[in-house]
């Protein structure tokens, strides 16, 4: 008979009521509304849920908890759920993982038959030899490998992160932690209380702490009444928290949220983890912890079992043989390891109910059911020293071994913070020998099993919790008392000649995987563990831990303290992508006119977090949209959307020195109304940024900057003058503007138009003037530059005017046939002029006279940031030139000579001298141009050179004077 | 009858998706600004007292900055208040925050019935050198107003700053990263003339990532039902008819 559902009041945690249908690896199944998987799949009768990692042995409920990685299978996209914690929802979709063929039927069992041709460590000297055969080799093990089957054309998922803030953070919702939080709630603090599960209580949710089974509950429902009523106390169910950061920094995983919770001081009452006991065959499904059977019964009244052997080396052991006896469950005997054990109320109770109890026993094998599907019987012997045992004595038959032997803190969160554990040899575990500043811990994870010891220590906690947070309103209470009882067998190992006797389930490790480490010579507990990967699973150690100490200590004649544990990092946990990338706050800006771009059919791009339009038209054209744009500035009128220019505004009486400081060029005497061009280089003389200086009034300066460059810029001034303390106020102005360049033959013709104010003939606005004024009634400061080499005008206006500006000169120009153009036009056009742009024709070392830009530094003036470096780097001579060139046309007039592409190299008898930073055919010119860097001895005009293009073909280039088109400037001042 | 925003020279960055909802547009300070979005007044000023957001943008705002902008905005006859980061209402209904020594940000009443943001813009001239210089707020930054029950919790959602009303008292501002932008937040509770009082914050951000922030905020309030209001409703708590 397989295990089945038990009447209520078994099963507080499912309502009866409400069916759920869901399915496992394709067959339906029926659960009740809050059951969780496995407890669903177990009152099915289902007890095998998962094959383990590497000999692919049936795996079934161990912990009931969530705690180890028996349990993993997949649902849907999603894998490695803990099938032991998720609950179940109509029409969920659940499958096994690791599998070969079926979980039933796995094709791959056969691989534990020949687990001695396996040792610990074997695949770091295998495979990879003959080399040959390694891509054979690397499929075999990417099939074995891994856990689940990941989609990887899976959306990302709605996962969300939230901030949250208290005095004192309260780790875990047992009788400690609810006792803290209701102590430092009411000494005045804010109080967080969170717990990995559906409901507070923590252990009293399943312990029988007596023999009646009645005080749990009773604390239970007592605590909860009092948080529940609590205003101070804000609690946080199905919530892990995953690590602790500095200052009490906690991520909080709730379903697909993240909570980001800065406390002031925490308490961390987060328990224990009951352990696994080491014999042959502990690993199959049926033999479980006493504590799974409990919550299995209590909270999802299934029965775990119809005959068991129940281990029990604490109360806690016996109070498990109680309520299994309550569930209707045959117990054929409880075996207690223990020689000295005192006797305790449930004991007495259990020998009352006419169990055999057998002292000084062990279970010391498993028989296992045909398949090592489950338990059919057990072999006790006697225990004879530390993890020695007589031959066996006896066997009953069961189909369940539940073990209650001791448990292994919950210390991960103290851990991760720095705290100290070492290990206490009256209660043979470790324990907490030094907190860090701001936390406290009470209840099992410092030692305290007791339910009212817990309590009390928690309350203990919580008290000097709100008093580190500045809450000193209550009177100290007594810290818990010790009773001098441990619940920890010291020596809960029993190694069996034929093996299987597992230390580490995720791994498939046994006893003498970790002996054979050690004997190789990984005789340091974190050797050990990267050596063998024991702790290295999902379940991270929680129940291989201790006893892989255990076994170094021994084997290497060390104390536990001198072997020591191995390091606990964040998360404590697995957490997915979508929990760390949350929301994915991705920021993006517009300009004022985005959406009449996109109404006037234009292509965008990303610019930094601008979008701007490529060009305008259809992509199938795109070629022939481009020139198109080009023609139309060249030989008519076309507008550009410039918005994502950086804007700063520099005021004050020092306004001007400080550009003279700031950038190359020199400021001080540049006239009112006029534009000025600007460099900027960094203390080493590197190029950094380059614009407009305009000079509006004898105190104030509006300078342009690159998109992509205006935040360095902005912050480069802040930081400079917190030096340098001139009188200046500088503020970023880049989203107050919005900016459009006017350009073209006809430009004047149309700004004129819609001018309410402004002179806009060459007399009286000059090239390099800059004017305020109002535009179509819009207040607008215009800037006649000249970065396409055109007559042209930008027009900078407040941005919430943008869009009507926009509209004003699309309807002023209609007459000339204006037409947008955008980044990939305007790049031409500006390559024709010879224009640089800022990162992509320099780069990180790129000095002013490697880009030619000599001209633009003012040799007068006693500083500019970079100068001295500029003028080592003149001294000492420059490396590469930047120039221009032309693709030398073949001899065949039919066809174009081949373009190459920003970045090829330049060549010379194999050495690379240069690479080109631009390059396009210009339909002006009718040739290919580019600007490159070259060696300096090839920077002549009119020396020719190699470009390395796509397939390792060179072409010939030469070297041509800049600017390409219109070299006197005539048409930009025109 | 609505006004077209379009009519207007001076556009809010977001009245595309307001006209989306159905909003019904009103002249303010030269712009359209969205005086119901697609409710009544009545349900749209619930909806506000539970979690809503409103686009301000088109209410007049100004900024100064400089070592002299402090007083020389007090001698404007501005109230401004000793501490940084904090906000003094001023007589008319507009608001002065001071956000550093150097810096000071004047925001209009939701009434528009002051005048003092487009005065003292206005009235700013670089002669005779105060050092004080004007911020172009009005288009450096978007305006939202935020409020409701359950606002603070939804700014938990998209700033790490406690916004919480017992620990962020009226009139303190915040200059912080919000939904990886930075942005100032302005405790702002809309009080009535009965002392009826809805918390409500200022949100003042990038104004060329406007819709970023308007559909971050949007998906915060989701959870709680919030919603874009147009300004009637706000003023309809603030008592203004």
């Amino acid at each position: 008979m397989k295990p089945g559902r038990l009447a209520a009041p078994a099963g507080a945690r499912i309502d009866r009521n409400q069916t759920v249908e869901f399915s496992f690896d394709g067959k339906r199944y029926s659960g009740f509304a809050g059951d969780t998987i496995a407890s669903a799949l177990l009152a099915n009768g289902v007890s095998i849920l998962s094959r383990s990692f590497k000999y692919h042995r049936p795996r079934g409920v161990l912990t009931a908890a969530g705690q180890d990685s028996n349990t993993l299978v997949q649902i849907d996209d999603e894998t490695n759920v803990l099938a032991d914690r998720r609950a179940i929802e109509p029409g969920m979709a659940v499958t096994a993982q690791n599998v070969f063929g079926s979980l039933e039927s796995d094709h791959a069992n056969w691989i534990g038959h020949f687990s001695r041709f396996m040792p610990v460590g074997f695949y770091y000297k295998a495979f990879f030899r003959p080399k040959a055969l390694w891509p054979f080799w690397e499929k075999v093990i990417r099939r074995l490998a891994g856990l689940g089957v990941v989609n990887q054309e899976a959306d990302h998922g709605y996962y969300d992160k939230q901030y949250l803030f208290a005095d004192v953070a309260v780790v875990g919702g047992g009788p400690a932690g609810m006792a803290a939080a209701l102590e430092a709630a009411a000494d005045g603090a804010e109080v967080v209380l969170m717990d990995e599960n559906r409901v507070l209580g923590g252990s009293l949710n399943y312990a029988r702490l007596d023999a009646a089974g009645e005080r749990a509950e009773t604390l239970r429902a007592e605590l909860v009444a009092k948080v529940e009523a609590e205003a101070n106390i804000r609690v946080l169910t199905s919530a892990t928290c995953n690590g602790w950061f500095s200052d009490n920094w906690l991520p909080i995983i709730q379903g697909n949220r993240m909570y980001k919770l800065r406390a002031t001081a925490m308490v961390v009452a987060s328990g224990s983890f009951e352990q696994a006991m080491v014999f042959r065959n502990n690993d199959l499904p049926g033999v479980i912890m006493g504590s799974a059977a409990q919550r299995l019964i209590y909270q999802y009244g299934v029965k775990p079992g119809n005959r068991a052997v129940v281990v029990a080396a604490n109360g806690d052991g016996y109070g498990v043989a109680l309520d299994l006896l309550d569930a209707g469950v045959e117990v054929a005997c409880v075996v207690d390891p223990r020689a000295d054990a005192p006797g305790c109320e449930r004991h007495h109770a259990v020998i009352e109910r006419g169990v055999p109890v057998i002292r000084e026993t062990t279970v010391a094998e498993v028989m296992a059911a045909p398949g090592n599907k489950g338990v059919v019987g057990a072999r006790i012997a006697k225990v004879t020293g530390e993890g020695e045992t007589t031959v066996t004595t006896d066997r009953f038959t069961c189909d369940l071994v539940c073990v209650s032997v001791g448990y292994h803190p919950a210390a991960n969160l103290i851990c991760h913070a720095r705290g100290r554990m070492a290990y206490d040899n009256r209660q043979a575990t470790f324990a907490i020998a030094e907190l860090p500043a701001h936390m406290f811990a009470a209840g099992s994870v410092a030692g305290v099993y007791e339910a009212n010891g817990a309590a009390a220590s928690g309350r203990h906690a919580g008290w000097a919790a709100a008093r580190d947070a500045g809450h000193d309103g209550g009177t100290e209470p007594p810290a818990a008392g010790d009773d001098g009882s441990s619940p920890n067998f010291p020596w809960p190992i029993f190694p069996h000649q034929d093996g299987k006797d597992f230390v580490d389930f995720d791994e498939d490790l046994v006893v003498v995987d970790l002996l054979n480490a050690i004997a190789e010579g990984y005789d340091n507990i974190e050797l050990l563990k990267r050596f063998s990967t024991v702790g290295m699973g999902p379940s991270q150690g929680r129940h291989s831990s201790l006893p892989s100490v255990r076994i170094a200590a021994k084997a290497t004649g060390k104390t536990m303290d001198q072997t020591g544990t191995t390091t606990s990092r964040p998360p404590f946990t697995a957490e997915t992508f979508g929990h760390l990338a949350g929301r994915s706050f991705e920021p993006v800006r517009h300009t004022a006119m985005h959406w009449r771009h996109e109404e006037q059919g234009a292509r965008m791009m990303v610019a930094g977090q601008w979008i701007r339009p490529e060009y305008y038209g259809d992509p199938a054209n795109r070629e022939a949209n481009i020139k198109a744009e080009v023609m139309a500035v060249r030989e008519n009128v076309g507008i550009i959307d410039v918005s994502t220019l950086g804007g700063i505004e520099v005021h004050g009486p020092d306004a001007a020195e400080f550009l003279n400081r700031m950038y190359t060029f020199a400021y001080l005497k540049q006239p009112v109304h006029r534009a000025r061009y600007v460099l900027m280089t960094d203390q080493s003389g590197v190029i950094t940024d380059d614009g407009v200086a305009c000079r509006f009034h004898k105190n104030h300066f509006y300078v342009t900057a690159t998109t992509g460059g205006v935040g360095a810029v902005y912050q480069e001034m802040l930081f400079h003058n917190a030096q340098w303390r001139l009188d200046v106020c500088v503020i970023n102005s880049t989203a107050s503007y919005a900016g459009i360049n006017i350009a073209g033959p006809k430009a004047r013709n149309v700004l004129a138009r819609v001018s309410d104010d402004i002179d806009l003939s060459a007399e009286a606005f000059p090239y390099m003037g800059v004017r305020t004024g109002h535009i179509a009634g819009i207040p607008a400061r215009l800037l006649r530059v000249g970065f396409v080499g055109e007559l042209g005008y930008e027009v900078h206006v407040p941005a919430s005017h943008g869009e009507a500006l926009w509209d004003a000169l699309m309807e002023a120009g209609k007459p000339e046939g204006i037409r947008p153009f955008g980044i990939e036009a305007q790049r031409l056009l500006r390559l024709e002029k010879g224009h640089i742009i800022i990162n992509q024709d320099t780069d990180g070392l790129t000095h002013p006279h490697e880009a030619d830009m000599a001209w633009a530094i003012a040799r007068k003036k006693p500083y500019f940031v970079g100068m001295r470096s500029i003028a080592i780097q003149k001294d000492r001579g420059i490396e590469r030139k930047l120039v221009g060139f032309t693709i030398v046309e073949t001899n065949d007039t039919t066809t174009r000579a081949p373009e190459p592409k920003d970045c090829h190299l330049v060549i010379r008898d194999g050495t690379i001298t240069g690479r080109v930073t631009s390059v396009g055919y210009s339909h002006v010119l009718g040739k290919i141009i580019g600007i490159g860097y070259v060696a300096p001895d090839q920077a002549e005009v009119g020396t020719r050179f190699k470009i390395k293009i796509e397939q390792g073909r060179l072409i010939e280039a030469e070297v041509t004077a800049m600017p390409f088109y219109d070299p006197y400037g005539k048409r930009q001042e025109m | 009858m609505s006004l077209a925003p379009e009519q207007q020279l001076r556009r809010s960055a977001l009245y595309r998706e307001l006209a989306a909802l159905g909003a019904t547009f009103g002249e303010v300070n030269g712009a359209a600004c969205a005086m119901r979005c697609g409710g009544t007044r009545e349900a749209e000023a619930e909806r506000a007292q539970a979690l809503a957001i409103c686009d301000l943008s088109p209410l007049p705002r100004a900024g100064f900055k400089g070592h002299g902008a402090i007083v020389w905005v007090r001698t404007q006859g501005v109230t401004v208040t000793d501490a940084n980061n904090m906000t003094a209402w001023q007589d008319d209904g507009a608001s002065a925050a001071r956000l550093a020594d150097t810096e000071v940000l004047l925001l209009s009443d939701l009434a528009c019935a002051s005048t003092l943001c487009n005065d003292i813009a206005g009235g700013w001239s670089p002669d005779p050198d105060t050092g004080s210089y004007p911020v172009p707020r009005a288009d450096t930054n978007c305006w939202f107003l935020i409020s409701g029950r359950h606002s603070a919790t939804m700014f938990s959602k998209i700033c790490g700053v406690d916004l919480r009303p017992d620990k962020f008292a009226m009139g303190a501002a915040a200059q912080t990263s919000i939904a990886r932008l930075n942005g100032i937040v302005i405790r702002a509770d809309v009080v009535d003339s009965t002392g009826g009082e809805t918390l409500a914050y200022h949100f003042l951000t990038d104004n060329a990532s406007a819709r970023f922030m308007w559909d971050s905020v949007l998906d915060a309030m989701g959870e709680w039902g919030g919603a874009p209001v147009g300004l009637d409703a706000m003023r309809g708590l603030a008592g203004d008819s």
